[in-house]
């Protein structure tokens, strides 16, 4: 995949997005700035830079790579951190950790025996550190 | 002044002192280590424990922890990619290529070394130049702060290698980010789209994690079964060689002042102050390529520097009583609380304090550097646990460190969105350390040429014109520059 043309596309859009959201924020009094200034500056810098970054691939032909092996790996941890996270606040926290860091060493290619060790002995650090030694509660 | 001296060394040498001191300093290194926990979130918890003990003993204990934790911020730093405080951003940028070239030893001695001398130098600065550099920080204004902030971000192309375009992009990502919350000037809610929880804008610190600790876990398990997965064991050496020495000098003085400089300003620590004697430290070495994949310059410039903000924020808080940066802010409450008022009064009336404050930094330096030093071997056998455990590891002191800053679910959804963009803009060679400093120093320019303009009543020259602010703007354009003068004179060498 051509890195460099969708780094510049992403950052494009973001910029224009930026310049377009700060133009309807309240204007400054006095000829002073206001709340928009600043956000309308870094959208226009950040319009100029992806518009910079676009010609410099174009002319130089470096389009740069984006190679992203182990697919499934990296969406399988991103899911089941995103489902640790949803659960985040409901209790339980030493089970839920232990469960998910289990689901996670397993998923990574850990035995089930190490795994259940390993997430098991995690969570307690945690918890000894967090919840115990410095009184943070995590529940 | 020999009395004062004499009385502070005195103070300090009780075993009593020593004890809270030691105490103190090992507090301050697991509070430095953990990612998410900061030294001013260990010394802020810790301040209700001193109000039992005397002025002595509790400012041992404090600014042990203080001193603990910026060295031992860069442990994590070095060893897993995630800095252990903010003030370690930039020793991971040398340290981590460093362990994974398999010198883990040498990067966490550097790391223990530089620590104790910039800590040292910068008591010195300290000792010696107190109330020049007061004075020279109290001069800074809105204007000059601007001055300083847009010459920190101008620093994101050096920081930014060969990628200098994209290196930008990420600190305007950054930047963007740090509009998120309300308005400075005038408390409009900005970008916050309904959560109230963004009212107080994206905490730096779950960003941090995110993108380095996260991004840096999904990138190993997206390359698992490459040759990068898995960073050699070898430690090798602690003790750097003469010859490194040598070749670390320069970036260590270029540390310790500036970071004993920056440390002085108020608000700003020593985050900006070892991004910025990083950068410079690579325009002064002769080995400028090597900057940012092992270079012990650069990991000695940034872990001096970010030490040696610590004396320089001592300074400022003594001279004037004014904090230099978040933990000396707590330190003068403590100070407060044992009837004592940082001032120009506490060198007339309380001078023997002065010394022992400044004897207590040494001697947490020392401590520090031979901890530092004898831990080094066995905290690199972290390199040696499985990856998958160390991943794990990693994610899970991620997120509770992420909570426990602000005890917020939002901060831990911020490290989980960081991360997930941290893998992708690494993914497509996007420089990751520009963001971080775009959304530190974004704030601090905003609010800062916004204020200044309101004093100068929208004169944008008089603003632009003050000495100060002249001399930053200057240092700003050769900064931004300089890496297209020396990429062009490299192609036409090349040519």
């Amino acid at each position: 995949m051509r890195s460099n043309l969708v780094v510049a596309a992403a950052f494009l859009l973001l910029g224009i997005y930026l310049a377009a959201s700060a133009a309807i924020l309240p204007a400054g009094i006095g000829g002073l700035p206001g709340p928009g200034f600043f956000p309308q500056v870094i959208g226009s810098v950040t319009v100029l830079l992806a518009v910079g970054l676009l010609v410099q691939t174009a002319r130089r032909r470096e389009p740069g790579s984006f190679a992203l092996a182990n697919k499934g790996a990296v969406a399988g941890a991103i899911g089941l951190m995103f489902l640790y996270l949803l659960l985040w606040g409901t209790g339980w926290f030493a089970l839920r950790t232990a469960v998910f860091l289990t689901l996670l060493l397993r998923f990574l290619g850990q035995r089930w025996g190490t795994s259940v060790l390993v997430g098991v002995a995690l969570t307690a650090a945690v918890v000894g550190a967090f919840q115990y030694g410095l009184r943070i509660s995590l529940e | 002044m020999t009395a004062d001296i004499l009385d502070g060394l005195q103070a300090v040498l009780q075993w009593q002192v020593l004890l809270f001191l030691l105490g103190g300093v090992a507090l301050g290194a697991v509070f430095g280590a953990l990612p998410g926990l900061t030294a001013t979130m260990g010394v802020a918890v810790l301040t209700p424990l001193t109000f039992w003990l005397s002025a002595e003993e509790g400012l041992a204990m404090l600014l042990g922890i203080y001193c603990g934790a910026i060295p031992a911020g860069g442990i994590p730093a070095i060893l897993i990619n995630v800095p252990g405080t903010p003030a370690s951003i930039a020793s991971s940028w040398d340290g981590y290529p460093l362990a994974k070239k398999g010198q883990a030893g040498l990067a966490l001695g550097i790391n223990a070394l530089c620590s104790a001398v910039g800590q040292l130098t910068s008591v010195l600065f300290l000792a010696i130049l107190a109330f020049p550099i007061a004075s020279f920080a109290l001069r800074f204004g809105p204007a000059e702060y601007f001055g300083l902030a847009l010459f920190g971000i101008s620093l994101m192309a050096g920081v930014s290698g060969k990628r200098v375009i994209q290196g930008l992009l990420a600190g305007m990502l950054g930047l963007a980010l740090s509009t998120v919350g309300l308005d400075p000037m005038t408390a409009f809610p900005r970008y916050t789209y309904g959560f109230s929880e963004f009212l107080d804008g994206v905490s730096f610190v779950p960003v941090m994690i995110g993108l380095f600790g996260l991004a840096e876990v999904l990138v190993q398990i997206s390359e698992r079964h490459s040759a990068l997965s898995k960073p050699p064991l070898a430690l090798g050496r602690i003790w750097p060689k003469l010859a490194e020495w040598k070749q670390m000098l320069p970036g260590m003085l270029t540390g310790a002042g500036l970071g004993t400089l920056v440390g002085a300003i108020p608000a700003a620590g020593g985050d900006i102050g070892a991004v910025i004697a990083w950068e410079q430290a690579r325009r002064l070495s002769k080995r400028t390529e090597e900057f940012g994949k092992g270079s012990i310059e650069g990991l000695g410039a940034s872990s001096t520097a970010c030490n040696a903000a610590i004396g320089g924020a001592m300074t400022t808080m003594l001279t004037l009583g004014i904090p230099g940066d978040a933990v000396s802010a707590i330190l003068i409450g403590a100070l407060l609380i044992h009837g004592i008022q940082p001032g120009p009064l506490l060198f007339r009336d309380h001078g023997e304090l002065v010394f022992t404050i400044v004897f207590l930094i040494v001697f947490a330096a020392l401590l520090i550097m031979v901890v530092g030093l004898l831990g080094a071997r066995p905290l690199a056998r972290v390199l040696d646990i499985p990856n998958p455990w160390l991943w794990a590891g990693i994610v899970l002191f991620g997120t509770v460190g992420s909570y426990a800053l602000n005890n917020a679910a939002v901060d831990v959804w911020v490290m989980f969105a960081a991360g997930i963009i941290g893998f992708f803009l690494r993914k497509a060679d996007v420089p990751l350390g520009p963001l971080v400093l775009g959304l530190i120093l974004g704030p601090m320019m905003e609010a800062n040429l916004r204020r200044a303009l309101i004093l100068s009543r929208g004169d944008v020259w008089g603003t632009l014109s003050r000495p100060i602010v002249l001399f930053f703007l200057i240092a700003t354009v050769f900064s931004l520059l300089l890496p297209l003068i020396r990429r062009d004179r490299k192609g036409e060498e090349k040519a």
